[in-house]
């Protein structure tokens, strides 16, 4: 009986709970978050194009059709989906100039147990800004690891590193991307 | 995606964790099945020292939560994860709650806690009081389970209904004054939070039901009370050993063997007495 208690017990729970779970957390309006990777722009395009990005203008495109972007900013969640930390993916709003050097980055959600001092610290943050697509972004190496909680930062370096460096291969210039 | 990485370089970072864990596995592992004390408390202090303040490997209500949307980390780089993971699973399905027996970084240290404190400063609790008390851990797990699917936050359980957060050393003055007081009433009700509020150890004790080898009963069990007096985690019921309560701490199981103290033994040495005087 009680083995059967168990089994039911634990069938019920998973049940009411995965009706539950595919509750998305992405910040919708960014503005903020943009304008701080892109203190320089005026405007932003909406989300969009393919990949999924964000256009940085230094003038709002609307009084100035040819209007050139001067950065370009996406998210995390949505170029590497698959990429996921201690508990779900970590969301990271990155900005990036258009030679491949990044601008920096947000993180605006994690459900990280460790978040409150892994990925969370505007430190884990800072240390993006400025850097090139091709650098090693190696956890201990040119980012700072934070013991106990490797799990964390290592799904949020490797989803900066592989978001940024698809979005260079399909949005950039090809002698940037290499 | 140009990742490009090979399972060289995969693999290297992850070695020294995945063998020392596994070296801690196989020490937990004789430490059990000999039902030796001294290895026990070897796995014990090593399940402070490197489980806890060196990696913080413990089963955290967060890791219950992920059972709510099955999110789990990437698997090639986070190996000795998933080996602890199974390694609690498994366990807790062919033993019971062997983890919180000796891997529980947090229960290992306020065992190694009773093992130091002075016993007349213990208070034991009356029998009906610790089993009712015991239920709380169950209310406890409902209502975080409650609020993590009402709210999707998994950082304030994390903080306030588990002191887990220790070993990373990363807690507000909130958070410590919390766990001090926990830690003063553990001097006086052993392992206080273990057996009464634990929201993890409610969850295995919710998969302990399906324990395969379960610890075995003479039918002189049925009268003694010895055991049921020895054991620590208020796991014995007369002739029953509840399932939900008992962290296979061994103690049960080392009066079981020994032919002095159990009255299976002398029972039957009697018998064989008479058998030879007749």
């Amino acid at each position: 009986v009680n083995k059967v208690t168990a089994i039911v017990l634990a069938i019920c729970c998973g049940g009411v709970f995965a009706a539950a779970a595919d509750r998305i957390f992405t910040t919708p309006n960014p503005a903020a978050e943009l304008k701080r990777l892109f203190p320089a722009a005026a405007a932003f395009s909406p989300l969009g194009g393919t990949p999924l990005h964000f256009n940085a203008y230094a003038a709002d495109p609307r009084t100035n059709p040819a209007e050139k972007p001067i950065g370009i900013a996406f998210w995390t969640t949505d170029l590497v989906p698959e990429e996921h930390g201690y508990h779900g993916p970590i969301h990271i709003l990155v900005g990036m100039d258009l030679i491949g050097v990044l601008t920096g980055v947000v993180v605006t959600y994690d459900s990280e147990p460790y978040g409150y001092f892994s990925v969370e610290p505007p430190k884990f943050a800072a240390q993006f800004k400025g850097k090139k697509i091709g650098d090693p972004f190696r956890v201990g190496g040119d980012v700072d690891a934070v013991s106990r909680a490797s799990i964390s930062i290592g799904s949020a370096t490797r989803a900066i590193r592989d978001a940024s460096r698809m979005v260079a291969k399909q949005l950039l210039p090809p002698e940037v991307a290499k | 995606v140009g990742a490009g990485e090979t399972w060289g370089e995969i693999l290297a970072p992850q070695a020294l964790d995945l063998a020392l864990l596994t070296a801690f596995i196989a020490l937990t592992l004789v430490s059990f099945f000999r039902k030796s004390v001294r290895l026990k408390y070897a796995a014990l202090v090593a399940a402070v020292g490197y489980m806890g303040f060196m990696k913080s490997s413990l089963v955290s209500i967060s890791d219950v939560f992920r059972l709510t949307d099955l999110s789990l980390p990437p698997f090639k780089y986070s190996l000795a994860w998933y080996l602890f993971s199974l390694f609690v699973v498994v366990s807790t399905v062919l033993w019971g709650r062997l983890y919180c027996g000796r891997v529980c970084a947090f229960g290992a240290l306020t065992q190694l806690m009773d093992a130091i404190v002075p016993a007349r400063l213990r208070i034991e609790l009356p029998k009906k009081i610790e089993q009712r008390a015991a239920w709380t851990k169950y209310v406890v797990l409902a209502a975080v389970m409650v609020y993590f699917v009402a709210t999707r936050d998994v950082a304030l359980p994390v903080r306030y209904t588990e002191p887990f957060w220790m070993f990373g050393l990363f807690g507000t003055t909130a958070m410590w004054s919390g766990l001090a007081v926990l830690l003063v009433a553990t001097v006086f009700v052993r392992n206080l939070y273990c057996r009464f509020l634990c929201p993890v150890g409610a969850t295995l004790g919710i998969l302990s039901g399906l324990t395969v080898f379960r610890i075995k009963r003479w039918a002189e069990c049925k009268t003694c009370k010895i055991c049921e007096k020895t054991c620590e985690w208020g796991a014995i019921r007369g002739p029953q050993i509840v399932k939900r309560e008992c962290v296979r701490c061994d103690d049960c199981e080392r009066l079981y063997l020994d032919q002095q103290k159990c009255p299976h033994w002398i029972v039957l040495r009697r018998k064989g007495n008479t058998f030879v005087s007749a």
